[in-house]
């Protein structure tokens, strides 16, 4: 991007004149272009650009943050004057010498999407439904989404840091409807990263496009689910929701800070099984939740949050690391220029253990084998959490039997880390975008195979009425 | 007015230098404030101003969409430029068409008079009135997190080829709050949240007394064993279950066989005292606006009546498909969206009788006051299992709290079993509900 250090200083000095502890500017530029094909035929064309900039003052524990999409000097001095207006302290805070930071990040994408012609994405979608469709004759309706972003950011702030970076996302999903007389199932699969074209070979759409395809019709006898307290099974194919909602979020400082995460207070403690260990690693090369500076312009990280069950710490942006006085992690991530940064996961997961992944369910007499996670929603005040099994089967003597449909699970986060009581050496990850104080952020999650003694699962089969407990 | 409405004439006339036939463009103007405390302190204020556009070209046939921010004239003629491209690759399609010119009706949307006269400080003390409301509610009310006031104004511009114009702006205030209860080791939440389109109008007091209200409540909350019971929905739940049968009646989910409600038009679909409708007119939803997207006039769209589907919501498009008139539907989810066949104010239209009186009546159930999960509700086979907490209801009163189950179901059974619908209508967001009551759903404990 185009910006001249004293511009930059510029922006910053005038944000700073009336206080403040800390100010920074955040300009993006961002080309996304969305395709979906749905009827087998393409359905929509979507292409925009997103340019704007956003300043913020810290003055005293309190945020003032502007944003505009006037891209001019002109235009970033008024929104710094809109945030200097909001701060009153008085005390003056120089701004310092912009130096650029350099990566460390391996992130490489080859074949920028924007030199990919249209048509050629087009007939990817194409390939994907009618290898989907080919399946099987019970499937009904085939619907494929391509999305490509590419998202300049220049970050700069009064301590002297300015980071650039340039990220190319992509991402490519496949919802399948299968279909037997009045019974519909639907299958969901995608796959994404911080990377160029080159994701999709059409090796690994094809065999997507029969992933979910097959998933949609093996649901189709499907019966409803149990429903009650029993033994949990999670491939590690499932994703990492469960370790996304149970624990995640409410590992992200400014929840902690505030006092409504279960997990505040307790680093040094127990929070989790022996044996379970939780990192956050937004440096994992080319994965979806990967960047090489996080909006604040700090570095991407790697770090343990909780080790062999113990709770290490917490993901931090630059306030709630002040706050705390500890070292930023490189979690300050917005959505866009629409919003200040906050604390988010990047990619999420629990590291593999020693387990066989057949030895685990041989040695669960009655459960829920669940291959597939749809979506999840935590309270992090009192850690309960929820999600719905996209795939399901029942575990009766050791063997996975008949698929079942319509399970949510329910539970607590720390109740439910501590009844992990066994962990395969395999690893899945799942793709997707996080949301939080009304931000979307593109994240990763992760799990091996993992066995957790009891969990509410909430089916439709639902027993007969009873007293109450 | 003037930035939008000569944004829109611009894009029109660059489309016609190009020779395109048929051109469409949509901008809005949004101006936003927000101020959230925390312990009586500001602890972030937002200001926000964003103009940007959204062009559809109708070219051959086809179809092509693209949007921007970046206004200058090269921006805007790469933005047509962009459009017309994106109109290449798609197949032909004759259902597409764009808005021809109709009268229309204004709406009160804007309240500028408080949006200019109304000063920051005054402003921020609302917000602080919010927190203070919900900490003095109880001494159990330990912390107050995200207590917010929000204020947008917005101005909107649509113009095409065919001679549409129209514009209109409205003003937005809202409040809202989160408020955590503690006794002992035990912590629940409560939520309270309130909007209108006149400032005068919004409670934010009010707002802070219902979180604490129900976090409060939630205190001591234990489960319950696995069984069938009558659920009762408060009338911000019954709005998130509508939010998930809304998607289900649009034109677009009815044509890609995407919806519980294909094939079911003209059948009773719900229990008799079912009347569902959407009303893009209706002033106490978020939505309302005198014209949809498209330059389609906006009204009342009955939809379920007497528990009989009659009908679906519509943009030109999934109308003309259908051989209906368009319902004034077609609406963006921002100036960087198409005009896709919506829910505009979606509502459950109100009984007789009050919810006191319908709490009264049961015999064993559950008052639900809280769901987490609502939006993996499956909109094609209608399955929903959800996190649920509130309170349970022994002989027509509230016997204790309870958290942690989990109710499930399908949403066909769930209309059917509807039993009774409160005199209450409350709006949340963009969808309205009274309290309900739902005979004999699943609980898992």
């Amino acid at each position: 991007m185009d910006w001249t250090e004293a511009t930059l200083r510029n922006i910053l000095t005038k944000a700073l004149e009336n206080g403040g502890d800390f100010a920074d500017v955040f300009i993006e530029n961002r080309q996304t272009l969305r395709l979906v094909r749905e009827g087998e035929r393409l359905d929509k064309v979507n292409s925009g650009t997103d340019r704007g900039a956003g300043v913020r003052v810290v003055a005293n524990g309190s945020t003032a943050y502007a944003y505009t999409n006037d891209l001019t000097e002109t235009g970033l001095l008024e929104v710094a004057q809109v945030v200097a207006k909001a701060v009153e302290d008085g005390s003056s805070t120089a701004v310092e010498a912009l130096t650029k930071r350099d990566n460390q990040v391996e992130i490489n994408p080859v074949i920028d999407p924007r030199q990919v012609e249209l048509t050629q994405k087009a007939d990817l979608l194409a390939k994907a439904d009618q290898v989907a469709r080919a399946v099987d004759s019970r499937v009904a309706q085939v619907t494929v989404f391509y999305r490509e972003s590419v998202q300049d950011v220049l970050i700069a702030n009064s301590r002297g840091y300015w980071a650039e970076d340039s990220r190319t996302r992509l991402a490519l999903g496949l919802m399948v409807v299968a279909k037997d007389g009045e019974i519909m199932q639907t299958a969901y699969e995608s796959l994404g990263g911080a990377t160029g074209f080159e994701l999709l070979t059409e090796e690994s759409v094809v065999e997507m496009a029969r992933k979910a395809a097959s998933a949609a019709v093996r649901m189709l006898t499907a019966q409803p689910a149990p429903a009650g307290r029993m033994p949990v099974v999670m491939a590690a194919e499932a994703g990492g929701t469960m370790v996304h909602e149970a624990c995640g979020h409410g590992l992200e400082a400014d929840l902690v800070q505030k006092g409504v995460s279960v997990y505040a207070g307790k680093i040094g403690q127990q929070v989790a099984a022996k044996g379970v260990t939780v990192i956050d690693d937004a440096t994992l090369p080319n994965h979806y939740g990967s960047y090489r500076f996080d909006d604040e312009g700090e570095p991407a990280q790697k770090k343990v949050l909780i080790e062999d069950g113990i709770l290490k710490g917490y993901m931090y942006d630059l306030i709630t690391a002040a706050k705390d006085g500890v070292t930023p992690t490189g979690n300050g991530r917005r959505e866009s220029y629409h919003h200040r940064p906050i604390p988010r996961m990047s990619n999420t997961f629990i590291a593999p253990g020693p387990d066989r992944t057949e030895e685990i369910i041989a040695d669960t007499d009655t459960g829920l084998y669940v291959t597939k996670m749809g979506g999840g929603e935590v309270n992090t005040a009192t850690g309960d959490f929820v999600f719905e099994v996209a795939q399901g089967f029942l575990i009766r003597d050791g063997q996975v039997t008949e698929p079942v449909r319509g399970a949510t699970l329910t539970g607590n986060g720390p109740e439910t880390l501590k009844l992990i009581d066994r962990i395969g050496s395999d690893l899945g990850f799942t793709i997707g975008t996080c949301g939080k104080s009304g931000q979307g952020a593109p994240v990763c999650d992760a799990q091996p195979t993992i066995r957790i003694t009891e969990l509410v699962v909430g089916g439709i089969a639902a027993g007969e009425a009873g007293e109450e407990a | 007015m003037s930035s939008v409405t000569q944004l829109v004439q611009q894009l029109i006339e660059i489309g016609q230098s190009k020779q395109i036939n048929s051109i469409e463009a949509y901008a809005s103007q949004v101006q936003e404030l927000e101020v959230e405390v925390s312990d009586a302190q500001v602890e972030n204020l937002q200001k926000a101003a964003e103009t940007g556009v959204g062009v559809r070209v109708l070219h051959n046939a086809r179809l092509g969409f693209a949007y921007t921010t970046d206004l200058s004239s090269e921006g805007l003629t790469k933005l047509v430029q962009e459009a017309l491209e994106n109109s290449s690759i798609v197949p032909t399609d004759q259902y597409y068409s764009l808005a021809q010119p109709q009268p229309y009706e204004e709406l009160e949307l804007l309240d500028r008079e408080s949006w200019d006269t109304v000063s920051i400080e005054e402003k921020i003390a609302l917000a602080k009135g919010i927190e203070t409301a919900a900490k003095a509610y109880d001494r159990r009310v330990s912390k107050v997190r995200m207590a917010r006031f929000s204020e947008q104004m917005y101005q909107v511009a649509l113009a095409n080829s065919y001679g549409l114009t129209a514009s209109y702006a409205g003003t937005g205030y809202s409040a809202s709050v989160l408020a955590i209860a503690q006794e002992g080791e035990n912590t629940e939440t409560g939520w309270g949240f309130n909007f209108s389109h006149r400032l005068a109008e919004l409670n934010p007091e009010q707002v802070g007394v219902e979180a604490g209200q129900r976090s409060v409540a939630m205190l001591g909350a234990r489960t319950v064993s696995s069984q069938k019971a009558d659920i009762i929905l408060d009338p911000a739940i019954g709005a998130e279950f509508l939010g998930v049968i809304a998607p289900a009646l649009t034109g677009d989910a009815i044509q890609k066989g995407k919806s519980l409600f294909f094939d079911k038009l003209g059948q009773t679909v719900a229990s008799s005292i079912v009347n569902i409708s959407d009303d893009g007119r209706k002033l106490a939803g978020a939505a309302a606006a005198p014209v949809d997207d498209e330059g389609v006039p906006t009204g009342e769209t009955p939809l379920i009546v007497n528990g009989v589907l009659q009908g679906f919501l519509h943009n030109i498009y999934t109308a003309r498909k259908a051989g209906v008139a368009p319902t004034g539907n077609g609406l963006r989810s921002s100036f960087r969206g198409r005009p896709e066949s919506s829910p505009s104010n979606f509502y459950l239209l109100p009984g007789n009788k009050p919810a006191a009186e319908i709490i009264a009546g049961v015999q064993r159930g559950l008052y639900v006051t809280s769901v987490m999960g609502m939006h993996t509700a499956n909109p094609i086979s209608g399955d929903f299992s959800l996190g649920a907490s509130g309170l349970w209801v022994e002989n027509g009163e509230f016997a204790y709290p309870v958290r942690g189950v989990a109710i499930a179901g399908n949403i066909v059974d769930f209309l059917k079993s509807m039993v009774e619908i409160g005199s209450d209508l409350k709006f949340l967001g963009s969808y309205g509900s009274p309290t309900i009551r739902v005979a004999g759903i699943s609980i898992s404990g």
